[in-house]
């Protein structure tokens, strides 16, 4: 049952993460590679806004969100829309997103050095729960409330909202959108800047799990977004909340069934075999090509 | 500058080669990182040692057990993964590189995460010599009658396979000589660091390699060294420059890849000159004795060269054809005319096996379509232009025409490989062809021109000639005179029917009815997916069902009217 929550846990993190990579490839049809610099730069951004701003970890939460939101626009305006009608605007948003990844990291390498950085000790609330002989801290119940949250919110959002419509009308066919009368450059920049608020968000609810940040978090986290947006569809939301779920499961139990050197393999068959037997992810719908 | 960085300069250019193997056909794979490791470890294992056999025998043997093992763990992956395109690819790919790293962490020969002690047998000259033995080979293949069908490949893979390439086979080589070279980088890297260890070989080694292989530029031969020269030394001149260590140098490194990505959309190799196919000025034109094309001979006259009974095709509830019977002759020129949305398209597509039907019989040329690949249709003699223009549009006019004569010529790669001349006399053959195909459309003086920056008739022109340089037996053409003005929709008719007199089959869909009317000598007329209608012009003219499809039941205005284009 411990384990079960664990992985509970860290699958929504994982969720929270992928669900904004997969944002912006459902939308856009572009993968962002500086998303995982900005769940790096939110975690960071996080302990100095506790330790040393005095904020409560509840209200960084938001603040955070904003900063990402922030860097979100930031990485359309620089990496991703200069490229735009350009034939290998594929290839090159990946390298550009890496360019723009390697600086934010760079800068963060300025601004807190090399090393590992924690919450204060005292920031966490004690308070722990009793949930069928499990022992759950306050502030995991409040992880997975921010998750579930957010992307509840996030489903709605571009299931409901004129916002959203106007989203999904970019993802079918842009020139059709601009035609329509929807702005496609702020529709885009408010993708990248919802996906990177999201990112953010997760980035600092991991530190707060394992009580540690470091500048090569992002890219230990960048495979398993990449795997859960896979298995989940990409660009499928819910794909990707499902996706997390698992994999959080999956590695949890696989360390304490095969041990911990095996369990990136099995996340990775898992995902090769997907890949080679139902290309388009559990929730994704295949693409129809025109002649 | 030492002798390290001149290896790894080299390298980095040789791991580089191995992604730009792939994104020259337009594939994003992750997995040579995989394929190196693969690569090395066996190589290191079962090589012989340096200090029994001499330092050169024993690296040579593990350069071919590397690659062979490269190769072979790219045909183990390109099988299932071939079906992938784009970022799933590039994911499927990652996620093996992955597995293998950790299978070979937790394996006991490789010596685990510690990794295996190697001798230091690589030296600059070594390295470089590797470098120049692919660079050649790179080289040589651009130009070639494989190199241009990759490029077709990565420009669209749909018109490729049209033009009679067999996409699936190419894509595979591709995977496999970047298995190949993967693993050349493998070894030399085991055998010039002394140490080597799965770590070595992880995801962010494959984005290195594929960073480097774009800034240099994917689509010129020189781009890896470029990169690889680039990216090397941005640190050790911001060293010699005494840029202190710590996060300006990272930054500074990341902003020049961002800066050269966002201005520079050929990578370094557009400050290069590019090497086009010129057309020699004393090309013959597409004469009838062509010594280095594959021959063709067209079906007698009459003979049936397409026979559809009872095809259809539904989309969801949409019947875009139902119940259509047809069959052309070798020799005819039929048109096939009928409003927007009556399934004239469809009903081609069908025929040149893009789009299986959902019942009935298909027979073109002795093929069966929906059956029968697509490329061994256009093998077999079938050739077509697009509705909507499918060029290859970073290619010049005359090497989109040279995509086209893919099933005509001889391939050239291996004997380029080996300078030897009959290659460059077959080049020369095909290009000869290929003008006189551009020549005959009217576009002679615009073959080196890319074909994104053609005009948008000259572009529907360039689509015939490509068809064209196939020596088709049966041409489709979708309204190729779209866009064009009357005195070019009269050349295109004169093109026709000179094309006719050679004894080709032509099946033409075209909405300017006059031009139908003055160039075919049957007409079948479709709507709402049904034949309603067959006959000579003439009959069609004075067919009551076809006026009422055309303009309504109380239609006034004769049915020879030009219809005008849907914008798109």
């Amino acid at each position: 049952m411990q384990q079960l929550l664990n992985g509970v846990f860290l699958g929504s993190i994982y969720a929270l993460f992928a669900i904004g990579f997969t944002l912006v490839f459902g939308i856009l049809d572009r993968l962002n590679l500086a998303h995982p610099a900005v769940f790096a730069a939110a975690a960071f951004i996080g302990i100095e806004l506790v330790t040393l701003g005095g904020v409560s970890i509840w209200l960084a939460i938001p603040l955070v969100a904003g900063i990402g939101a922030l860097l979100g626009l930031v990485i359309e305006r620089v990496a991703f829309r200069p490229l735009r009608g350009r034939p290998d605007a594929h290839f090159a948003g990946l390298i550009s997103s890496i360019g723009l990844a390697g600086m934010i990291i760079a800068l963060l390498l300025w601004r807190y050095g090399p090393d590992t950085r924690r919450f204060p000790a005292d920031a966490f609330p004690a308070t722990t729960f009793e949930v069928a002989g499990a022992r759950v801290t306050l502030l995991q119940v409040a992880i997975l409330a921010i998750s579930i949250l957010l992307m509840v919110g996030l489903t709605w959002l571009v299931a409901r909202t004129r916002l959203g419509r106007a989203m999904r009308a970019v993802a079918e066919n842009p020139r059709a959108a601009t035609v329509l009368g929807i702005d496609v450059d702020r529709v885009t920049a408010t993708t990248f800047a919802l996906s990177s608020a999201l990112g953010a968000v997760a980035g600092a609810l991991f530190a707060m799990n394992v009580n540690s940040a470091q500048l090569g978090m992002g890219a230990a986290i960048e495979l398993k977004g990449l795997a859960v947006i896979i298995v989940g569809g990409m660009g499928s939301l819910p794909g990707a909340l499902v996706g997390g779920l698992l994999l959080g499961l999956a590695e949890v139990f696989a360390v304490q069934y095969i041990g911990s050197s095996w369990r990136d393999l099995v996340a990775f068959g898992m995902l090769f075999l997907l890949l080679v037997v139902r290309p388009q992810g559990l929730f994704g719908s295949r693409r129809v090509r025109e002649v | 500058m030492s002798q390290a960085v001149l290896v790894f300069v080299a390298l980095n250019a040789i791991l580089a080669f191995s992604f730009y193997a792939v994104l020259v056909a337009g594939q994003l794979s992750l997995g040579q990182a995989g394929f190196g490791a693969l690569g090395a470890f066996t190589a290191v294992a079962l090589a012989p040692e340096p200090s029994e056999v001499g330092d050169v025998p024993a690296l040579l043997v593990a350069i071919l057990i590397g690659m062979v093992v490269g190769a072979l763990a790219a045909v183990l992956l390109g099988l299932p993964t071939m079906h992938l395109r784009g970022v799933f690819l590039a994911i499927a790919t990652l996620g093996f590189a992955e597995a293998v790293r950790i299978l070979l962490i937790n394996a006991e020969w490789t010596g685990g995460a510690n990794g295996m002690s190697v001798p230091k047998v690589v030296t600059p000259l070594i390295a470089w010599v590797a470098l120049a033995v692919v660079a050649y080979w790179f080289w040589r293949q651009g130009p070639s009658s494989y190199g241009r069908a990759l490029a077709a490949i990565r420009e669209d893979e749909l018109a490729a396979r049209a033009m009679g390439i067999d996409v699936g086979r190419h894509r595979l080589s591709a995977f496999v000589t970047a298995g190949a070279v993967a693993g050349l980088y493998g070894v030399l890297w085991a055998y010039f660091v002394r140490l080597l260890a799965p770590e070595d070989f992880d995801f962010t080694r494959a984005i290195d390699g594929l960073v480097t292989a774009v800034v240099g530029g994917s689509t010129m031969w020189l781009g890896p060294l470029l990169g690889s020269g680039f990216l090397t030394l941005v640190p050790e001149v911001q060293r010699a420059l005494g840029v202190e260590a710590g996060w300006i140098r990272p930054f500074i490194a990341s902003a020049l890849l961002l800066v050269v990505i966002v201005f520079l959309p050929g990578g370094l190799g557009s400050f290069l000159p590019r090497v086009r196919v010129r057309a020699r000025p004393t090309a013959s034109g597409a004469g009838t004795d062509r010594p280095g094309l594959v021959a063709r001979t067209h079906a007698a006259a009459g003979e049936p060269v397409v026979r559809i009974v009872g095809g259809n095709k539904d989309y969801g509830g949409v019947h875009a054809v139902r119940d259509v019977d047809l069959t052309v002759g070798s020799g005819e020129v039929v048109g096939l005319i009928g409003p927007n949305g009556a399934g004239k398209t469809t009903l081609v597509n069908m025929i040149s096996g893009l789009v299986p039907a959902s019942s009935g019989t298909f027979e073109v040329l002795g093929t069966r379509p929906g059956r029968t690949p697509v490329h061994r249709i256009a093998r077999a003699g079938v050739s077509r232009t697009f509705q909507h223009s499918k060029l290859f549009p970073r290619l010049t006019a005359l090497e989109n025409v040279l995509v086209g004569a893919h099933v005509v010529s001889r391939p050239t790669f291996l004997r380029r490989l080996l300078w030897l001349p009959g290659a460059r006399r077959d080049e020369a053959v095909v290009v000869d062809h290929a003008a006189g195909c551009l020549a005959r459309v009217g576009l002679a003086d615009r073959s080196s021109v890319d074909a994104s920056a053609l005009s948008y008739g000259d572009q529907r022109r360039l689509e015939i000639a490509r068809a064209l340089a196939s020596d088709p037996s049966l041409l489709i053409l979708d309204e190729p005179a779209a866009g064009m003005n009357n005195v070019e929709a009269d050349a295109l008719s004169e093109l026709i029917a000179s094309l006719a007199d050679e004894g080709l089959t032509i099946l033409l869909i075209e909405h300017n009815v006059g031009m139908v009317m003055k160039t075919c000598h049957r007409i079948v007329v479709l709507n709402f997916g049904e034949v309603i209608a067959t006959g000579t012009p003439e009959e069609i003219l004075k067919n009551p069902a076809v006026v009422e499809a055309y303009l309504g039941s109380d239609g006034d205005s004769p049915p020879g009217t030009p219809h005008t284009q849907e914008a798109r």
